[in-house]
């Protein structure tokens, strides 16, 4: 679900479309992965190099240990408020679970449209739209898209901003 | 009669590589003057010499493989001693063609034609050096047959296009196949010049003179406390740098002028460069007054643009367009109106942000404010610099709300209507949320509505 039902964020008409699942799993993967090198960089440190004893290395491993389920779930909540809508001249993006966003790009403000997929978001059959206009605040990216569903983003969005374009 | 091309390569001025020659080999050589007259011709000086004969060689070796031809669609620049570079510049996607002269030019004579094709890029090319009056000769002749292949439409003909289009019908020479450079067009008509005087005393009131002087009193006070001189060593370099920084802003915008061309706003400014810079006014796609603290007691502001497809920056000061770099309120916004294509963004009525928008921001709630309507979308903002930002809706790319943890409680949010490239931001910070979803909507209704007029043509060119 999108969080608390709130106003500010809601859908232009009907519901925001949502992410695959899969993105945070991918993300998830990712995160983890960051995390055990740390923690095996941190051990090391505080065993070899600092000599801590051994209360000091599994109270910091403990710590790591809440900072990695913490992330998990953080991760989750991210990925549930991300939505987009495409809407008849606009395309509507939400995402943040801290700082929630709110963005609308219209067609003919897009200058072009990227279609990126990382190994691990390649391997799980994801991959994120992001769309680009004359303007570098204009954050609007939506990642987890099943594979199919983001080409044909992709291509709706290109065919509407071709035929909507607007001169600078 | 079709134009041949531009028969044959053209080359840049002799002089370049004397103009070019690195500073630092001048000033090695210069430099080191002292121990080849004492120690006589030993082996560093030798090495020295050597370095600057080099660089000289290499200087002169440049300008040899230099070359430029002017065909009938493209400008081609081919340059390179050791990896050749061949550039081509589309004739009909040039902006802008702005001279420049920098100092060491200017004492010869000389200028640097700088291309803008609007990639975003930064300069697409540039040709230095020239002597001036070819380089004002070639300017012109280039834009004319940009504005004639423009005209001749499809294909591509470099001239012929029919009368009484902009630029085009000038018949070619047959036997040279040149296009003769237009009559001079009627004297651009001055819009604003800065004053010198006030550019003076807009220097000194500005933050980096304050501290310079407060950081300058306040070292020479702990060294004459502490009693020690050391404090005196470290601060003349800083000085130097300072009023070095200082000097670079004042003759960046010494003799500002903007005036009103065919092309678009003229820019003409520098003490030690000469720059000329054109900005075109459909292009231009939003503006910002600001007024730091200590210029408000005497009313005065700075104007600045942001300009598509231009990532032009030499100096810092200039970081999108500056269309006045200080200047009477009256007249910045007399200016920003003839910007914006005629039309007022001070009669937009500003609502200002909810009163609990203190506990989000304590500091500068008090100076937010917003509105917008069919023609714009404006936000005021900031204490020690009051900045005055308007987006035309018609160039609106973009409108996000964001909420942070801390809005959150307050119900506020910030929307931020985004333009392009350039200084201009407009932003309605800590709005209450209902009205912040409201405002989005209706700016994504309105610039709809201007883009649509644009593009059916039924708005004046500045709002395109």
């Amino acid at each position: 679900m999108l969080g608390s039902v709130d106003d500010l964020f809601a859908p232009p008409q009907a519901d925001w479309q949502r992410v695959s699942p899969r993105l945070a799993t991918s993300r998830r993967a990712s995160a983890m992965l960051m995390l055990t090198v740390l923690a095996v960089l941190l051990v090391g440190f505080l065993w070899f190099v600092v000599d801590a004893g051994a209360a000091v290395v599994a109270t910091a491993l403990v710590a790591l240990l809440v900072l990695a389920a913490f992330v998990w779930w953080f991760i989750g909540r991210v990925v549930r408020r991300w939505g987009y809508a495409e809407q008849a001249e606009e395309l509507y993006i939400t995402r943040g679970a801290l700082v929630r966003t709110l963005v609308a790009v219209p067609y003919g403000r897009m200058q072009y449209v990227d279609v990126e997929a990382g190994p691990l978001d390649r391997m799980l059959g994801i991959a994120t739209v992001h769309l680009h206009t004359a303007s570098p605040g204009t954050t609007a990216l939506v990642p987890g898209l099943v594979a199919e569903e983001a080409a044909r983003l992709r291509d709706r969005l290109t065919e509407l901003g071709e035929a909507r374009a607007a001169g600078l | 009669m079709s134009a041949a091309p531009d028969a044959g390569a053209r080359r840049l001025s002799p002089l370049t590589p004397v103009v070019r020659a690195p500073i630092v080999v001048i000033a090695v050589v210069g430099g080191s003057w002292q121990t080849f007259l004492s120690n006589g011709l030993g082996p560093s000086s030798l090495v020295v010499l050597a370095l600057a004969a080099a660089g000289i060689l290499y200087g002169i070796v440049a300008w040899l493989r230099t070359a430029y031809w002017i065909h009938d669609d493209e400008l081609r620049i081919d340059t390179g001693v050791v990896s050749r570079q061949s550039r081509r510049i589309r004739i009909d996607r040039l902006q802008g063609v702005d001279i420049v002269q920098p100092l060491m030019a200017r004492l010869f004579g000389l200028a640097e034609l700088r291309f803008d094709t609007a990639s975003g890029s930064g300069r697409e090319g540039s040709l230095a050096f020239l002597p001036h009056r070819e380089a004002v000769a070639l300017r012109a002749q280039l834009l004319l047959r940009r504005d004639a292949v423009r005209a001749g439409g499809a294909d591509g003909r470099p001239d012929g296009g029919p009368d009484g289009r902009s630029g085009a019908g000038l018949p070619s020479d047959p036997v040279t196949g040149e296009v003769p450079p237009a009559a001079p067009p009627a004297p651009p008509r001055v819009l604003a010049k800065l004053d010198l005087g006030l550019l003076l005393w807009a220097t000194i009131l500005s933050p980096i003179t304050l501290v310079l002087v407060l950081g300058g009193a306040a070292l020479l006070v702990v060294s004459w406390v502490t009693g020690a001189p050391l404090f005196a060593g470290g601060f003349v370099p800083a000085v130097l740098g300072a009023g070095f920084a200082v000097f670079r802003g004042f003759s960046a915008a010494y003799g500002f002028t903007v005036s009103d061309s065919a092309e678009g706003l003229a820019v003409r400014r520098g003490l030690t460069a000469l720059t000329s810079q054109t900005v075109p006014l459909p292009r231009i796609q939003g503006v910002v007054v600001s007024e730091p603290v200590m210029w408000r007691p005497f009313g005065w502001a700075r104007l600045e643009v942001s300009v598509a497809g231009s990532a032009r920056s030499d100096d810092s000061t200039f970081s999108a367009a500056t269309l006045l770099p200080v200047g009477p309120r009256a007249q910045v916004l007399w200016l920003a109106r003839y910007a914006l294509g005629g039309e007022d963004p001070t009669s937009v009525p500003l609502v200002p942000a909810p009163r609990r928008a203190r506990y989000a921001a304590p500091l500068s709630a008090w100076t937010l404010a917003y509105g917008h309507d069919d023609r714009f979308a404006v936000s005021r903002r900031g204490w020690w610099t009051r900045r005055f930002d308007v987006a035309p809706q018609g160039k609106v790319q973009s409108v996000r709300v964001r909420r942070g943890p801390w809005q959150r409680r307050l119900r506020l949010a910030t929307v931020l209507v985004d333009s392009p490239v350039g200084k201009v931001a407009v932003q309605a910070r800590h709005r209450d949320e209902q009205e912040s979803r409201t405002l989005v909507d209706d700016v994504v209704v309105r610039s709809r509505r201007a883009r649509r007029a644009a593009s059916s043509g039924r708005v004046a060119p500045g709002l395109l």
